[in-house]
């Protein structure tokens, strides 16, 4: 092993393939890095010889807006590339956290999924095309740039949170939808009694909302230092009249809830959304772990209290933002003395995985982390899926160690 | 030996070996067969997993086959082998209707989930022409579409998971929100090659409140496609987009009496489907722009009924053919929403060229084509024009930066053309996926992957 890390910052496809195919065949184990927002999430490599970063391959390949369709290079900025598009009247809903850093290589490896994808739909469902580096610099192609397209196996789609384990994503091509005109914010608080009946509203709305969370703690990240414990945060988007609608809507079944009162924010309303989605990987160094689960909807808000039940039980400080539209449910344990916390998280960590087998590690850069299971108990499929990893890189290149079962 | 084996396992009605019975599972909707070994059909996951092994045991390659309508080849068995059959595998196994989802058998009609789902305000969003016939199996397979699919997706937007019978007869299962690999993505489209879909759980959607529908005339087809571009271009996404140009207007209402003008060279047919306060305002936009295109006349269904008789009309356009000439081939490409205008000309010229009546009726907001070449099959010379003209369009579409296929499938009949859109790289990449869940190539041989590109050795492992 070199004693020294290499860092290679290449500016096209052809050079990504230069070098992955140099570090292949010399046995080198690679980094894939892009804004470096996600590096909580997954194993840490096993050996790391070169640093590839993506952030050489900026700016937009091809912008076709009369057809709605984009042709990025993975290392644009997520924030770039919505700023572009909504100057257009379009957008892709990516919700990735740290949008300014995060870029699109790495949102689409980390299968990204953010809180608005009920209604608008996941970007693998915006992705049509993708240029791919495998681990032997074979530089790949896949779909195009036409909005339906059945030509061949869905390679795209299986590049999306395979977490760089399959080759390096240099370009991709985006399918837009029209941007919704106008959103509007609903911050109320959310005592426990009123917990489950607003819950039962919620989920009975004409209109739904793109995004309801009802959160826990995380004060710091998403509403600076005060407010109420628990709280309800509804992001409404659409046209004027139909947000009209959603509001009255809304103001009723709140009030049936019997939730006390509601505060409704239109100027930075995405702006407050976006904070929430900070939040999902808001770390406090070696203080905190943060994990994800993905129950069904309507188990979000009691997925989210056994949570809390357990945390407590540890004495470990549980905070929580359950998706009441996706069945999300991020939980982020803390303790204020780094020692303490070090002593409890391997066990939490196994008392958790008995209770919720599936809870995903999004956030932790612990020293312990390489003892969590941070990627849950393994998909049934998990042998296929090691199949499908010895194929597309024998030689274990890039990421090593990084994905789901050591892959 | 293999038939015995079959009978054994799977009881004498479920194989059929017969050479009348086998000549009905050697074609699907496109022109040439193939000669089954056997035909099978199998009730249930563990019944296709004795087929699978026996098969194998056998040296048969298989041949998944749900209601054969399409029109690739994709279900036809070119080396023979043993087809498998989900004409018995067709129930709703589980409806959910709390979290808006079903898990189904690959038999089952599409039409049939949506109508099991209308009662509890639900609906299955993908609706390829031939819904009322063809299996969820299929749709998988080739991941289907539909007109409604500009708005929701194809297919694989709404898989949200799967029971797999693999290349050695074991079931493996995956989910959209499993760690790992997203290998439900990898199976839906894949047409049979990498595994063989038993079950599947199937997104569902609200059934809109609001649904409108309106029918623009247009003097001329430039115009209507120029309009559809137009619109697209104007950040308008309607939820179906359609266009027919006369030839298939007149034989629709010759057939069905559906209400599109049958004077007008091209009709667009468009539904805004939601809210009450947003379709309202889609529709006047839409209006305002094809009115700007010289769309002589604009007519809205006045209810349900209207709906839906202009929806069955455009659904059954292609049978409606029938009365132009005894066959017809259609073609399945896609182009970029602004090139519709010069792909429209190009196969209208490449038509005219060949001597070949053409109907287009296509889901114009998508740029997805589907000229109806109209023929005789008898007729040597004719089948030789369509040929030529389907492969000139072929042409077209690549060169305006589109696609060989846009929702049928490549099957056995676009095989060949994948090496006019993909590099042998390209290609080696997706079958090392192949290499990964069939390496004996025994699933749904000689289909999607071009001749020479099939085989393991192409990339060194």
């Amino acid at each position: 092993m070199r004693a020294t890390r290499e860092r290679a910052t290449p500016k096209s496809t052809q050079g990504v393939a230069k070098i992955v195919a140099r570090c292949d065949r010399g046995g080198n184990k690679i980094r894939i890095a892009g804004g470096e927002t996600l590096n909580g999430m997954g194993h840490a490599p096993e050996r790391v010889d070169v640093t590839l970063s993506t952030v050489g391959l900026t700016g937009i390949a091809a912008n076709e807006r009369t057809d709605l369709v984009i042709s990025v290079r993975a290392g644009t900025p997520i924030a770039n590339l919505t700023s572009l598009l909504a100057s257009q009247g379009q957008f892709v809903p990516f919700d990735a956290p740290q949008p300014q850093y995060a870029t699109l290589g790495g949102t689409l490896a980390a299968g990204w999924l953010g809180p608005r994808r009920h209604l608008y739909g996941r970007p693998r469902d915006f992705l049509i095309g993708t240029t791919i580096v495998l681990a032997d610099g074979t530089i790949a192609r896949a779909g195009g740039m036409v909005v339906k397209n059945v030509a061949g196996y869905d390679m795209s789609r299986l590049y999306v949170g395979s977490f760089g384990t399959l080759g390096v994503l240099t370009q991709a091509n985006l399918k837009t939808i029209p941007r919704p005109t106008h959103a509007r914010l609903f911050l109320a608080p959310l005592p426990e009694r009123t917990r489950e009946r607003a819950c039962t509203q919620l989920s009975a709305l004409r209109v739904p909302p793109s995004a309801a969370f009802v959160i826990e703690g995380f004060h710091h990240a998403i509403d600076g230092d005060e407010g109420p414990e628990g709280r309800l945060l509804l992001l409404l988007e659409g046209s004027a009249a139909l947000i009209e609608r959603a509001t009255l809507e809304l103001r009723s079944a709140l009030g049936r809830a019997g939730v006390p009162e509601t505060r409704i924010v239109d100027a930075g309303a995405r702006e407050a959304f976006e904070r929430v989605v900070d939040a999902y990987v808001a770390s406090l160094g070696e203080r905190s772990v943060t994990y994800r689960l993905y129950p069904l909807a309507r188990e979000a808000p009691s997925s989210a209290s056994q949570m809390h039940g357990l945390a407590q039980s540890f004495e470990l400080r549980g905070e929580t933002i359950a998706d009441l539209m996706n069945g999300d449910v991020v939980l982020r344990v803390s303790d204020l003395d780094s020692h303490a916390f070090g002593s409890k998280i391997e066990n939490f960590d196994e008392a958790l995985h008995a209770m919720m087998p599936a809870a995903q590690v999004v956030a932790s850069n612990h020293p312990h982390r390489a003892n969590l299971r941070v990627w849950g108990t393994p998909p049934a499929a998990i042998d296929r899926m090691r199949a499908l990893k010895a194929r597309f890189d024998p030689n274990r290149t890039l990421n090593p160690g990084c994905f789901v079962g050591g892959m | 030996m293999l038939r015995e084996r079959l009978i054994e396992a799977l009881g004498s009605d479920a194989v059929k070996t017969a050479p009348e019975d086998l000549a009905v599972y050697a074609f699907d909707a496109y022109l040439d067969g193939g000669r089954p070994s056997a035909v099978t059909l199998p009730r249930s996951t563990r019944d296709v997993c004795a087929i699978v092994k026996i098969a194998r045991d056998c040296g048969e390659p298989i041949v998944a086959r749900g209601a054969g309508t399409g029109l690739c080849g994709g279900a036809v068995p070119k080396v023979g082998g043993v087809v498998l059959s989900f004409a018995r595998m067709n129930r709703v196994l589980e409806f959910d209707e709390r979290h808006r989802r079903a898990r189904v058998q690959p038999g089952l009609v599409n039409l049939d989930l949506t109508r099991h789902a209308a009662s509890s305000g639900l609906f299955y969003a993908p609706d390829p022409s031939s819904q009322q016939i063809s299996s969820l199996g299929g749709n998988i397979a080739t991941n289907a579409g539909g007109p409604h699919c500009l708005s929701y997706g194809t297919t694989v937007n709404h898989v949200l998971g799967l029971e797999v019978v693999d290349a050695n007869g074991e079931v493996f299962t995956t989910a959209l929100d499993d760690a790992g690999y997203d290998l439900t993505a990898a199976m839906v489209g894949s047409e049979g090659t990498l595994g063989i879909v038993t079950s599947a759980w199937l997104r569902l959607l609200a059934l809109p409140e609001s649904v409108r529908v309106g029918v623009a005339a247009f003097d001329d087809i430039d115009a209507a496609s120029e309009a559809v571009s137009a619109i697209i271009a104007a950040g308008i996404l309607p939820t179906a987009l359609e266009m027919m140009d006369d030839v298939i207007t007149a034989a629709v209402e010759a057939a069905f009496h559906a209400g599109y003008p049958t004077e007008a060279a091209a009709v667009l047919l468009i539904e805004n489907a939601g809210f009450e306060e947003d379709v309202g305002a889609s529709e006047a936009a839409i209006q305002a722009i094809v009115t700007r295109h010289g769309a002589r006349s604009w007519r809205s269904a006045r209810n349900q009924a209207e709906r839906d008789v202009l929806w069955a009309g455009r659904k059954s356009a292609a049978g409606a053919t029938g009365r132009i000439a005894p066959n017809y081939y259609t073609q399945d490409v896609c182009v970029p929403r602004s090139r519709l205008p010069q792909a429209l000309r190009a196969v209208g010229a490449a038509s005219r060229a060949n001597g070949i009546t053409v109907g287009n009726v296509f889901h114009a907001g998508d740029g997805n084509l589907h000229p109806l070449l109209m023929y005789d099959r008898r007729d040597e010379k004719q089948v030789a024009a369509v040929v030529a003209t389907g492969n000139e369009i072929l042409q077209t579409a690549i060169d305006l930066g589109g696609t060989i296929s846009g929702e049928h499938g490549i099957g056995w009949e676009k095989r060949d053309a994948m090496t006019r859109i993909y590099s042998t790289d390209d290609l080696a990449t997706m079958a090392r996926v192949r290499d990964v869940f069939d390496p004996a190539r025994m699933l749904n041989p000689e289909k999607i992957f071009p001749r020479g590109v099939q085989c393991a050795e192409v990339v060194p492992p």
